[in-house]
């Protein structure tokens, strides 16, 4: 769409659904519907841009009671 | 329970229901609000502005209710994850680690070998450079077979030529998880404990290190039953390929922060240790669905994703480590792009569908019910900016969107920061990749209608000429 007339003011030609309908409430709970979901996700967006947080890894302790290794003398846990 | 051809009517109600309860909360509050303002900027340029914003308290509650279900799904996995890591029962969760660990104390089974299965269905041309970076890998496997099945081409030249074994299928009419399915029925008796199979497509190349590491971590750990691929996209194919290659550094990234916790071993290259194929085998048609006897269920569209939930399901420990990586090919085109999403997108859900809400499936019903929402969350959001196109005169900014458009402008491009520059700028844009994700959205709904109806599913088969031209076929 290219904008049309003056500098100050950017209208476009025409307008295909009545203006009015911007005004109705229908439009306003639509939109109001989308913000939230649009914030719900925006929520779920910041999140995976911060570093994820393991916080059972802060407690748990790092050793184990018994070696897992496939050497029964647990040869290849110091390798880890 | 288990929902078969209902499960898309499932996730799309009980979506569409959250999203009609969100609708009817929004109706029953207040919602005008003085319209637009202008203002001037510059001493020169007048401009329209439109402060509508939903109220705060009802921000806060969508931010709150967002998080808090990210985050019950998390920790929800996590608890399964760790009541199935310490679960003693034998015969329901038989690939437990306590388990396994019990079964394999004290005794050395030799040193990890690695037996690449490489199932192939007229790969002449794309085969050679799949052995070829199998042989180059820094620890080489000890064997390779080529599962040949129904091939007219040279496939079994090709194999031969590059030092590979082949085997091929007879009679299979279950396409590539029957031709498995008789090759592991021959391959797995002679295997020992340590002796892991490695199942690979043949349109796909290993990094150099992915065996190696592989190996290295199924040495250290006995009770680890799978060591799956990370994959990313191939170069090439215009945006179309830039908008995959986004989707797997995307996934790849979310991998990682799950510490490698895997959400489905990949089809195109994971490795089991041979207890876990043959354990799946025994509990098909008791403990899990399928066929007792048959590796991969041959009634799965995605075998590679219901064999991942039936190991979960059987308690198995398995990891996606970041030094596994492989590249995998890219869809050419909208229409191969169409029919690979759908085959993966019905195969997701009949699988769920399949096992029934059962604590391990949890987390793959947790992402069917999200995919659903976003039908309606999406759709929503396109039907509000076409409104507003079609109805307004004038340009009006809207702060409000300007500030949430930020926001997923930045998550776009931090997540996809991996991919290189064109990828970033793909991101930055925003809506390429929204019209992309609407796409996918209507792939969902498409595999819901199919199910739903009972429609046949077919399983396209992408050429590979020796142009490197790829057609798709019925194979």
């Amino acid at each position: 769409m290219i904008p049309t007339g003056s500098i100050d003011v950017l209208v476009f030609g025409h307008h295909l659904l009545p203006p009015s309908w911007l005004h109705s409430t229908g439009y306003d709970v639509l939109m109001i519907f989308v913000a939230i979901n649009t914030v719900m996700y925006a929520a779920l967006s910041v999140a995976k841009v911060l570093p994820a947080l393991h916080p059972t890894e802060w407690f748990t302790r790092r050793r184990r009671s018994e070696t897992r290794s496939i050497y029964p003398d647990g040869s290849s846990d110091q390798q880890e | 329970m288990r929902f078969q051809r209902l499960i898309g009517l499932v996730i799309m109600g009980v979506t569409g229901l959250a999203a009609l309860l969100l609708w009817i909360g929004v109706s029953a509050t207040d919602t005008s609000h003085q319209r637009v303002h202008h203002g001037v900027l510059f001493g020169v340029w007048r401009v329209f502005y439109d402060t509508a914003a939903p109220p705060w308290p009802q921000l806060f509650i969508a931010v709150g209710v967002a998080l808090l279900l990210a985050l019950s799904v998390a920790v929800l996995e996590r608890r399964i994850a760790t009541r199935y890591r310490r679960s003693e029962n034998v015969d329901v969760t038989p690939l437990s680690p306590k388990v396994v660990m019990a079964a394999t104390r004290g005794v050395f089974h030799g040193e990890v070998t690695v037996t690449v299965l490489v199932p192939a269905h007229n790969e002449e041309a794309s085969l050679g450079a799949t052995l070829t970076s199998l042989w180059e890998q820094s620890v080489a496997p000890t064997r390779i077979v080529v599962v040949a099945d129904n091939c007219t081409d040279r496939t079994v030249e090709v194999a031969h030529a590059h030092g590979a074994e082949v085997f091929e299928s007879v009679e299979n009419t279950h396409k590539k998880g029957g031709a498995l399915n008789q090759a592991l029925r021959w391959l797995l008796p002679g295997q020992g404990e340590n002796d892991t199979v490695m199942v690979m497509d043949a349109d796909t190349a290993l990094d150099p290190g992915f065996l190696e590491a592989a190996v290295r971590r199924l040495t250290h750990d006995r009770a680890l039953m799978a060591v799956g691929g990370l994959f990313y996209g191939e170069p090439g194919h215009g945006l179309i390929g830039q908008f995959q290659r986004n989707e797997y550094v995307r996934y790849g990234r979310e991998i990682r922060r799950r510490r490698g916790r895997v959400f489905v071993l990949t089809g195109t290259a994971s490795i089991f240790r041979p207890r876990a194929l043959r354990t799946v085998a025994a509990a098909r048609g008791s403990i899990i669905p399928g066929v007792q006897g048959d590796v991969y269920d041959t009634a799965a569209l995605t075998e590679d994703n219901e064999l991942t939930i039936a190991l979960k399901s059987l308690g198995a420990l398995m990891i996606s480590p970041d030094e596994c990586t492989v590249v995998t090919e890219l869809m050419p085109s909208w229409r191969t792009l169409w029919n690979q999403r759908l085959r993966w997108q019905r195969g997701a859900l009949e699988n769920v569908g399949a096992y029934g809400i059962t604590p391990q499936t949890s987390r793959y019903w947790a992402q069917q019910l999200g995919l659903g929402y976003g039908v309606f969350a999406l759709t929503s959001y396109f039907v509000l900016i076409l409104l507003m196109l079609l109805a307004t005169d004038a340009w009006i900014w809207f702060p409000f969107w300007i500030g949430l458009g930020l926001v997923f402008m930045v998550e776009r491009v931090v997540t996809v920061w991996r991919g290189g520059w064109k990828a970033r700028l793909l991101a930055m844009t925003i809506f390429p990749e929204l019209f992309f994700d609407f796409f996918l959205d209507l792939v969902f709904v498409k595999g819901v209608i199919d199910i739903s109806l009972g429609r046949q599913a077919a399983w396209k088969h992408i050429e590979h000429t020796s142009s490197g031209v790829l057609e798709e076929a019925e194979p």
